[in-house]
């Protein structure tokens, strides 16, 4: 008698259970953590679902969300930002990435398969674009020309074009300083002038070789007007 | 997965054999590692207090030339006193420990590069206030200043100071630093040297 009731009762107690989490089947939440955002702009998507992912109230502080609706054991998902392709290997498109950012997912799988791991955690990193800032040097004959674009990098070292018997001929060349991340300032100087020679930087947006990679220098594709003039010293 | 380390273990069982048959006690494994800010000479790092090893321009690695045999005590540690000049305490990371394939690829060693600030003299005329930048370091100018502090910059690093918004219809002129034009190489002290002019 006291058995026969027992069995029932937990059976019912089972099925109670079950019901609690989604008709028996386990389900999976999709969770998100999102590391250095700033811009508005990104949507993650998976399994049919877009979130829109805005910048935290405080800067520096991780985003972390979980898509509406969890997976059921053995769906497969791969979290991207929506309309991000990838052409045998290669990404073809970037995806609905914030303004002035690149999001990507680089040491933790951003797809997989419900259940493979006990909690699905997808981490996207995001860094702030950086552009090039290039020009041309002219007329430099000497030698040890070093500019610098303030003191985060070390000094980029030019040297003359030479001829075919190793004599320096003056003629232009290519000036490429460390890229420069948006929105942040820039101001290429000579930090050793070259031997026998006097060199000044113009160009930039103010002229003198300084500006600031804004909103005109990202469209233009970076600060590539850089002009690096040398001429003999008095 | 058991078999590769079964093999890896078998394979170094093998040349440590091969090895000390044939009486080099070197061993086969490489202690090394990566080095960050380091600018210059002057850091050597000691193995368990001798193999003096130095690391040399670019400054990104170093590498013990004794091999070490698995299961060798290491114990990397920076040689006193040898730290490059503009530093101002260097440390060994995970630098203890027996040798195994795991253990030689954790070492790291980092350097605290020194500061100083840099300081730059302002002679403006014009009552208007504009902004200098030293790379991505900007300032802004108040009318009324004479000087303005810019972030520190390390000892070894270069810098250059330019104005990046001169007061309308007025000129500005950078000058000091090492190369006269408002750029130079910070030193071992405060530099004071640049000056900027807006008439």
């Amino acid at each position: 008698m006291k058995f026969s009731l027992a069995r029932p009762a937990l059976a019912l107690a089972i099925t109670v259970t079950l019901a609690s989490c989604g008709g028996g089947k386990a389900t999976f939440p999709i969770n998100v953590t999102v590391t250095n955002l700033q811009y508005p702009g990104l949507i993650l998507s998976t399994n049919g679902m877009d979130y829109t992912v805005n910048p935290p109230a405080t800067t520096g502080q991780d985003v972390t969300f979980a898509f509406p609706n969890a997976i059921e054991y053995g769906q497969t998902y791969d979290v991207i930002p929506k309309g991000q392709t990838v052409t045998n290997g290669t990404l073809t498109a970037l995806g609905a990435q914030p303004a002035h950012q690149t999001c990507s997912s680089p040491t933790f799988p951003k797809s997989g398969t419900a259940g493979q791991l006990a909690k699905i955690d997808i981490h996207y990193v995001c860094a702030v674009n950086t552009f090039p800032l290039t020009g041309t040097v002219k007329g430099l004959t000497g030698t040890g020309l070093t500019l610098a674009n303030g003191s985060t990098y070390l000094p980029v070292t030019v040297s003359p074009a030479l001829d075919s018997a190793n004599a320096p001929t003056g003629a232009d060349v290519t000036l490429t300083m460390n890229p420069v991340p948006y929105g942040t300032t820039y101001g290429v100087t000579v930090v050793t002038q070259p031997t026998g020679q006097t060199c000044t930087v113009t160009g930039g947006a103010n002229g003198t070789g300084g500006g600031t990679m804004d909103d005109a220098a990202e469209k233009a594709g970076g600060v590539t007007n850089l002009v690096v003039t040398c001429v003999k010293s008095s | 997965m058991k078999s590769s380390i079964l093999r890896a273990s078998a394979v170094s069982l093998a040349c440590a054999l091969v090895l000390s048959a044939c009486g080099g006690g070197g061993g086969d494994l490489t202690l090394g590692g990566a080095v960050q800010n380091v600018t210059k000479d002057g850091l050597v790092l000691q193995n368990n207090g001798g193999d003096d090893t130095a690391v040399v321009y670019p400054y990104t690695s170093f590498q013990f030339s004794n091999r070490v045999s698995t299961d060798d005590q290491f114990n990397i540690t920076v040689k006193p006193g040898a730290i490059p000049s503009n530093a101002s305490e260097c440390h060994v990371n995970n630098g203890k420990a027996r040798a195994n394939y795991y253990s030689i690829y954790q070492i790291s060693v980092a350097c605290t590069l020194k500061q100083h600030a840099l300081i730059v003299t302002v002679n403006n005329s014009t009552n208007v206030g504009f902004t200098i930048v030293n790379g991505a370091d900007k300032q802004d100018v108040k009318p009324d200043a004479t000087s303005v502090t810019m972030s520190p910059v390390n000892e070894g690093a270069p810098y250059g100071i330019t104005v990046l918004n001169p007061p309308a219809g007025h000129t500005c002129t950078v000058s000091g630093g090492s190369t006269g034009n408002g750029s130079g190489t910070m030193g071992p002290v405060d530099d004071k040297t640049v000056t900027v002019s807006c008439k």
